[in-house]
């Protein structure tokens, strides 16, 4: 799903943010990104979805090189793709109905589609009976749910997490991760960057350790940190 | 591209405008001052050189003929054929003595019965602004003596409708500028409102045409409101001003109202819809590159 080979990125600042990245993420794997901030999980994240260009080395992502795609092909790219945030990044002058079906408009799907599609996840997440809720009316998880309803609503391939535990307390930030586990198990690959120890350690997933830059460890079932 | 997209393009428009009203209203205004601005400009300009043509269509060439010269019909035929010549007459010297006694209001000024006069052709030219370049050509026609016209008059008007022009459009372009800049920046209130919409819609795959047209959208529905405005202070104005002056003098004709409307109108509302997208794209650019 995801390869990449002495993968750089280098900013206009002089920052290093990655070098020499090489790693291979398979269909259907679960996969921490961990490391302390500044590591360079979100630009990885970055590149993956092509809100950036690696300035070296080779990154293919869902089988394309990303490098190579051209500006009117990044949007269709993306549609194969889902991604949430920290901080949700939900409309507050939608419902939460408004918010999901918001992704599939924009890539014009038929409307009696999204409503089938949108009543789908918004069951799978446990909010259907909030369909018509304003986000200020939600808790932080539910905010979140309804983020990651909106970014498996096209049944993308692949999903990307930016710390989506990252405002939630312990108990609510556990019903994200058993959401997230029950949509890899449907088949979505999922990679997650996270400060989150606790749930690394309990998950045993693939971690992938990045510092400075670099990739320090790559572990098939590990926890957050070395054991001393 | 779906009907049903287009709907949501123009609600999308709407809700920018409404949002911000005072801000939709005030650009609105002012596009329509710009383009008030603009047709008091190049009103001024074509009536000015529809004036000056007008006056240079009125200068007639005379080309006075050599007493050796051949058959006159042949000769006119000769200058009737030159590009550009709308009409030739034909004076015989007694026309032409006729002519200037009657003008020096002198009966016998020829006493001796002696007439000097050559004869000679007036010569219309179609459009003034040929008046030199058919003065030039007639005076190489065999048996030409001598070609008259207003020269330095016709110079002179020559500069002066060709400097209105510049001037006139020289302006016209920067007024064009500050329409632009409005736009711009009324519409960059808007898409800055909407700036993490725009973000969200790129990273679930919308394409950036989508997110593009319902600016678009505003920018244009903005041109075309401030250009109905403009349209109807313009023409109201143009009949009554026009109208004033025709009563104060009978020598300056202005085009009329009827004859501009078509153009202020294809040109308002052209422009206004031109600038409004235009200024919509570059307000959007910058939000569209991630």
């Amino acid at each position: 799903m995801i390869q990449a080979r002495r993968l750089m990125k280098k900013y206009d600042n002089g920052v290093l943010a990655l070098e020499n990245l090489s790693l291979h993420i398979k269909k259907g794997e679960f996969v921490f990104l961990v490391g302390p901030s500044g590591a360079g999980k979100s630009t990885f994240l970055n590149l993956v979805i092509r809100r950036e260009t690696p300035t070296d080395g080779f990154l293919s992502v869902a089988g394309r090189n990303v490098a190579l795609l051209k500006k009117q092909e990044i949007p269709f790219f993306r549609r194969r793709i889902g991604y949430i945030f920290q901080d949700y990044k939900l409309f507050p002058n939608k419902t939460v109905r408004e918010n999901v079906s918001f992704a599939l408009e924009v890539i014009e799907v038929d409307p009696g589609e999204i409503r089938k599609r949108v009543n789908f996840v918004l069951d799978l997440v446990g909010l259907i009976h909030k369909a018509e809720v304003f986000p200020s009316e939600l808790s932080g998880g539910e905010q979140q749910r309804v983020s990651l309803a909106r970014a498996i609503v096209n049944r993308p391939l692949l999903l990307l997490a930016d710390e989506p535990t990252g405002n939630l307390d312990p108990d609510t930030s556990w019903e994200i991760m058993e959401l997230l586990r029950e949509i890899n198990r449907r088949g979505t690959t999922i990679v997650m960057a996270t400060h989150n120890r606790e749930i690394v350690n309990r998950m045993q997933k693939r971690v992938i350790a990045l510092e400075k830059g670099r990739l320090v460890r790559d572990e098939s079932k590990g926890g957050y940190a070395v054991e001393a | 591209m779906k009907l049903r997209t287009f709907r949501y393009f123009f609600r999308e428009a709407w809700r920018g405008l409404v949002r911000n009203r005072l801000m939709s209203l005030t650009a609105m205004g002012t596009i329509a001052i710009a383009l008030v601005l603009l047709g008091v400009f190049s009103l001024i300009t074509t009536n000015l050189q529809y004036f000056g043509n007008l006056a240079l269509g009125r200068i007639e060439i005379r080309a006075f003929l050599s007493e050796s010269a051949r058959n006159h019909e042949l000769l006119k035929a000769e200058i009737q054929a030159i590009p550009g010549v709308q009409r030739v007459e034909f004076v015989s010297k007694e026309e032409g003595a006729r002519w200037l006694e009657k003008a020096l209001g002198n009966k016998g000024l020829f006493l001796d019965g002696e007439n000097p006069l050559p004869n000679s052709f007036n010569i219309h030219p179609a459009r003034g602004a040929d008046v030199e370049k058919i003065a030039g050509q007639v005076r190489r026609v065999a048996g030409v003596d001598e070609v008259v016209y207003g020269r330095d008059f016709v110079r002179l008007l020559h500069l002066a409708v060709r400097l209105i022009w510049v001037l006139g459009f020289g302006l016209l372009f920067l007024v064009m500028l500050a329409v632009l800049y409005i736009v711009v920046n009324t519409i960059q209130m808007t898409v800055y409102a909407r700036r993490k919409e725009i973000e969200i819609m790129k990273l679930v795959g919308a394409t950036d045409w989508f997110i593009r047209w319902p600016f678009m959208l505003e920018g244009i529905i903005l041109g075309i409101g401030g250009a109905l405005i403009a349209v109807v202070i313009v023409l109201e104005a143009y009949a009554f001003l026009s109208n004033r002056l025709g009563q104060v003098s009978t020598v300056l004709s202005l085009l009329t109202r009827a004859e501009i409307t078509p153009y202020v109108i294809g040109g308002f509302f052209g422009v206004g819809v031109l600038f409004g997208a235009l200024g919509s794209l570059l307000s959007v650019k910058r939000y569209l590159g991630i």
